[in-house]
């Protein structure tokens, strides 16, 4: 049998002093969406952090594609920007100084800057949002933003994807298509996710598995029918 | 009006050379103190916030006695690289950046404070190195206050007096800014002669009012 695409075991201090507290998370994941379900608060955000290299965690081990990222007893801490894992936060998802198509493309290397890009051209093809090319963030709605910030995250070809509740933002009528064309993308992309949700109809839509947060613990895994209370019952 | 525009370019001279040095060096620790929290954050911004606060006079003192010859910096200075600071344009130069640097810190500091963290955390996993990320994307984002902050520190530098005085003196010829310029005049009665100077310095202040109040005014931040 196979490792697993990705496999997670993580404990993070926060806080220091008396206020310290440990997130701990375990998980594995050979391809499609992990979803962390739980209440606001739960720790599941800055599992997310950790993931991406941007907060240390204290220990544990971290192995994406093939290659460990995290492992506290070698002394392994791969630097977030080294790692090729996308990042899309709830909020200030677009940098306010680039349009569209700079925000796109902001990742990529200075030469290959500019809307002629083969791969910006096909993304914002992909994403819908040819006509808001030279739009600048002010002026987008909710949902496109949220789609520019995915393009932009897909422009530089991570091999994972953490999504921190991207959708949250968005109106309820424009949730909808927006995840499905999320699913799509990623799928085309070959590109595995992890999302960080408490809303159990995105837990429902996206997960191929589901991470269950309690109070800073990952307590629950498995498919979305074995972890997540049934919609109707909820 | 002006007849000896020395002390304007000596003034100009100073402040342009004293920026050289504060830009990085306040830059640096605004950023620190921006985006680090460590033990001794609170001392260290009441050490860099001290020179405002000092009456000029005890901030030259100070740097007197640090730059003396018999100081440990001056001693020091003078026997590496064979440097005198006391009564020479150097003086003046060290003098205006310790009274300017406060000034771009507490400046730029909110800036880049209100910078959300978020887009410095794409940077990075979009493989921006935390240099990087500093200039393409913090630095942009808070640039209107930063550039508050170097054009209040550089008039600050250019209207530096009681430091530099005690620092540098009043030397004719070589000492002898805006500032110190205005006070001889005025102390041998000769208005006409301060006056010339107190509307060049009149002049820079106010466009660095108007100037440092537009580039505050209008942040392209998200709110």
């Amino acid at each position: 049998m196979s490792a697993p695409a990705i496999e997670a075991r993580l404990r993070v201090r926060v806080g220091s002093g008396a206020g310290t507290f440990h997130l701990e998370t375990r998980f594995d994941l050979d391809a499609g969406i992990l979803v962390l379900f739980g209440p606001s608060g739960a720790g599941k955000s800055l599992t997310l952090q950790a993931l991406a290299g941007l907060v240390l965690p204290e220990e544990g081990h971290l192995r994406v594609g093939g290659e460990v990222l995290f492992d506290s007893s070698r002394g392994i801490h791969v630097q977030a920007h080294r790692r090729r894992i996308g990042y899309v936060p709830q909020h200030h998802s677009l940098f306010p100084f680039c349009n569209v198509t700079q925000n796109v493309a902001f990742g990529l290397p200075r030469a290959r800057r500019h809307a002629n890009d083969p791969r910006v051209r096909t993304l914002l093809d992909e994403f819908g949002l040819t006509e808001r090319a030279g739009a600048h963030p002010q002026t987008l709605s909710g949902g496109e933003r949220q789609r520019v910030a995915l393009a932009r995250a897909l422009a530089v070809e991570p091999r994972l994807l953490l999504l921190d509740e991207p959708f949250a933002s968005i109106d309820h009528e424009g949730r909808a298509p927006l995840r499905r064309a999320v699913r799509e993308l990623l799928e085309v992309h070959s590109i595995s996710a992890i999302l960080v949700t408490h809303d159990l109809d995105e837990a429902y839509q996206l997960g191929t598995r589901v991470v269950r947060f309690e109070r800073g613990r990952g307590v629950e895994e498995g498919t979305p029918d074995e972890v997540l209370p049934h919609p109707q019952r909820a | 009006m002006v007849e000896d525009w020395f002390p304007v370019l000596l003034s100009l001279r100073i402040a342009t050379i004293a920026m050289l040095v504060v830009v990085p060096v306040g830059l640096a620790l605004a950023l620190v103190q921006a985006r680090r929290r460590y033990p001794l954050r609170r001392i260290v911004d009441a050490l860099i916030l001290l020179p405002l606060v000092l009456p000029p006079s005890v901030v030259g003192f100070f740097l007197v006695v640090l730059l003396g010859r018999r100081g440990p910096v001056g001693e020091l200075l003078e026997r590496w690289l064979d440097l005198r600071l006391i009564f020479t344009p150097g003086g003046a130069v060290v003098a205006a950046a310790i009274v300017a640097l406060p000034i771009l810190v507490k400046t730029a500091q909110p800036a880049i404070e209100a910078v959300p963290a978020d887009l410095e955390r794409i940077g990075r996993s979009m493989g921006l190195a935390p240099l990087e990320v500093i200039f393409r994307v913090t630095l942009r984002v808070a640039w209107r206050g930063v550039l508050a902050g170097i054009v209040l520190a550089f008039a600050r530098a250019t209207g530096e007096f009681g430091a530099t005085l005690m620092v540098a003196g009043n030397i004719p010829g070589r000492t002898n800014t805006m500032p110190l310029q205005i006070y001889a005049a005025y102390e041998r009665g000769d208005d006409a002669a301060a006056l010339g100077y107190v509307l060049v310095l009149t002049l820079l202040s106010v466009a660095v009012v108007i100037g440092s109040s537009w580039l505050s005014g209008d942040e392209d931040l998200p709110r």
